[in-house]
């Protein structure tokens, strides 16, 4: 009973000491299962990526072993892997300005006043369609438009544009600009509404003083869209660089990389030296190479990022 | 006399103004709607009809067959199946731990906490590609390969990043009086977090919960490196899969595409304040 009565009373400091603990570190108590999650998922995954891009496998063996900086070395006369670079930056580009140029125009006329702002947010909403098809299911769809009977193809043949189906799919000089087409489809609507939120946050009273001043539209959107917009247009530029530039589905999807590899991107090559070829060790060197570059791009970002939450003193979502 | 004159042209040049609008916004509207109703017609009609030159507009018979043959279809249907389980589970666990980890960011002094965001931040910048060595190695040696649980985590690692920042954003703007007085009330804070927190930020969890079930939804690459056989695979897998072995059948083709598709939209025409608004949350601040 004693002993009993001692150990219960021994236990409550301890108790408390357990509460007080808890409640210090509670934050990191809140942080610790996502942090742990990323640690685990994505940190831990990308130093094993780094420890790979080192080794080659021995299929006969089935071990690895290191190989230095061979992989490495391998990467600088790889033809076919700089033909894979070239594709990845064009399509990364003309989709982003793509992007920008219709997401862009699109947002300015949703931000017009114009009938109801009911009939403008029901027009957003159907605009916003695509983005929720997945990439393959837009693959499908934009299959369908460039069959050779398809109706992209009579729409430039009965305007005279061409005189025979064009094959978007088929021809090395058409086949990426597809793929970018489709891909513009799918994603810009996650770019016009960006675009219009910031449109949104403009101060009308810009506008209104500078109508005093007897400035026309045009001027007005020199003069205050433009500049004010500079921030989000950096913002989601860099980031849809960043995730156009690992792009796979299409790819995987509608060409398989050709035709003769004119199609071929940087992501599409990695998945097949790792998986097609069995080639992990250089898959991974690719991996490797592709995320330093595009590091630079991050890194830029999150400057701009961090400056920008500075200026306003404030903390800021991203994306 | 001047006076009244300059005004009608400036009505009329409004007007004018406005109709222009209005007709590059309905072309625009067609233009990118198209495809989508084109898809949509497509599954109901004969495929001759679909492909004839120069195009029937409009169908001119229904034919619902394909959509009774793919309900019929349990192989196919396993895809959608998978797409709704491993979708709404990274859905669930990004949501459960985004919230958390947002909660300790916005209201908790963290010895680095700006520095981790960071991170976190650079990390969803990362290319999905760059993993997928190490994520096949990992699902092989956990025994994991071709399980929902592989493909959940993995979807969730580039999603989970963007739900922390959103929902950090949501937390810092609802005042912290609200739940100290729930404290006060003799909630614990894990009570005033689930009672008075969570509701008030409905909106951007409603936002990132969609945002995070279109990721998964939407997921091709890891699927390919992390499953084979249709019992865990995705729609996308089942698409992809099905238009190289059907690559003619555009019924079927899209039969499938619509019955994949048309929910989403619905559901989407609800959430659709939600979501603008948490996808806004970024640029506009």
């Amino acid at each position: 009973m004693t002993t009993r009565a001692r150990a219960s009373t021994m236990a409550v400091p301890a108790q408390r000491r357990l509460q007080s603990w808890i409640k210090q570190s509670r934050g990191y108590l809140f942080i610790a299962p996502a942090v742990i999650f990323l640690l685990v998922v994505m940190v831990y995954p990308l130093a094993n990526v780094f420890v790979t891009s080192f080794t080659q496998i021995d299929t006969r063996e089935r071990t690895q072993e290191y190989v230095g900086l061979d992989n490495y070395a391998a990467l600088l006369d790889d033809s076919t892997l700089w033909n894979s670079v070239r594709n990845t930056v064009i399509f990364t580009a003309a989709s982003v300005v793509l992007h920008l140029l219709i997401g862009g125009v699109l947002a300015l006329l949703l931000n017009e006043q114009w009938l109801s702002a009911e009939v403008r947010n029901f027009t957003r909403g159907v605009l916003i369609l695509p983005w929720l098809f997945s990439t393959a299911a837009s693959a499908l769809i934009w299959g369908l438009l460039y069959h050779p009977f398809g109706t992209l193809n009579y729409l430039l043949m009965s305007s005279g544009l061409a005189s025979e189906p064009v094959e978007f799919l088929g021809d090395r000089a058409l086949a990426l600009m597809s793929l970018v087409l489709v891909n513009v489809w799918k994603t810009f609507p996650f770019y016009m509404v960006m675009i219009l939120g910031g449109l949104q946050s403009i101060p009308v009273e810009l506008y209104e003083v500078s109508r005093v001043d007897g400035a026309g539209r045009l001027q007005r959107f020199r003069h205050i869209t433009l500049p004010m917009m500079r921030p989000v247009i950096l913002a989601i530029s860099t980031i849809d660089i960043i995730t156009t530039f690992g792009h796979f589905d299409l790819v995987k999807l509608m060409t398989f990389g050709g035709p003769i590899r004119s199609t071929e991107t940087i992501a599409y090559y990695v998945w097949q030296t790792g998986f097609r070829d069995v080639n992990f060790g250089y898959g991974a060197a690719i991996s490797v190479m592709m995320v330093v570059v595009l590091s630079i791009g991050v890194l830029v970002y999150l400057r701009m990022f961090t400056a920008r939450e500075q200026m306003y003193g404030e903390t800021t979502t991203a994306l | 006399m001047a006076k009244p004159r300059r005004r009608s042209e400036r009505n009329w040049r409004a007007g004018a103004w406005q109709a222009s609008l209005l007709t590059v916004t309905l072309f625009a509207v067609v233009v990118i709607i198209f495809p989508i109703i084109w898809m949509v017609f497509a599954s109901i009609r004969p495929v001759e009809e679909t492909l004839s030159l120069p195009p029937v507009w409009l169908p001119r018979q229904i034919n619902l067959e394909y959509y009774e043959e793919l309900f019929s279809n349990g192989r196919q249907m396993r895809f959608f199946f998978n797409s709704y389980v491993i979708a709404g589970l990274t859905a669930v666990v990004c949501l459960a731990l985004g919230s958390l980890a947002a909660y300790g960011f916005s209201r908790f002094k963290i010895k680095g906490g700006r520095l981790i965001l960071t991170g976190i931040l650079a990390l969803q910048m990362l290319p999905a590609v760059a993993l997928i060595i190490p994520y096949y190695n990992m699902a092989q040696s956990l025994r994991i390969y071709n399980t929902y649980l592989a493909l959940v985590v993995a979807d969730s690692s580039f999603i989970l990043p963007m739900t922390i920042w959103i929902l950090k954003g949501y937390l810092d703007s609802i005042p912290l009086d609200l739940e100290e007085a729930a404290m006060v009330d003799g909630c614990t804070r894990l009570r005033a977090l689930a009672r008075v927190v969570m509701p008030l930020a409905l909106p951007g969890l409603i936002a990132t919960g969609t945002m995070a079930f279109l990721g998964a939804w939407n997921e091709l690459l890891f699927a390919v490196i992390l499953t084979t056989g249709p019992n865990v695979a995705p729609l996308t897998i089942g698409i992809a899969e099905f238009f190289t072995q059907f690559g003619r059948d555009w019924a079927r083709i899209m039969t499938m595409n619509t019955v994949g598709s048309v929910p989403l939209m619905v559901v989407f025409i609800f959430l659709q304040r939600w979501v603008v608004q948490g996808m806004t949350a970024g640029a506009v601040k």
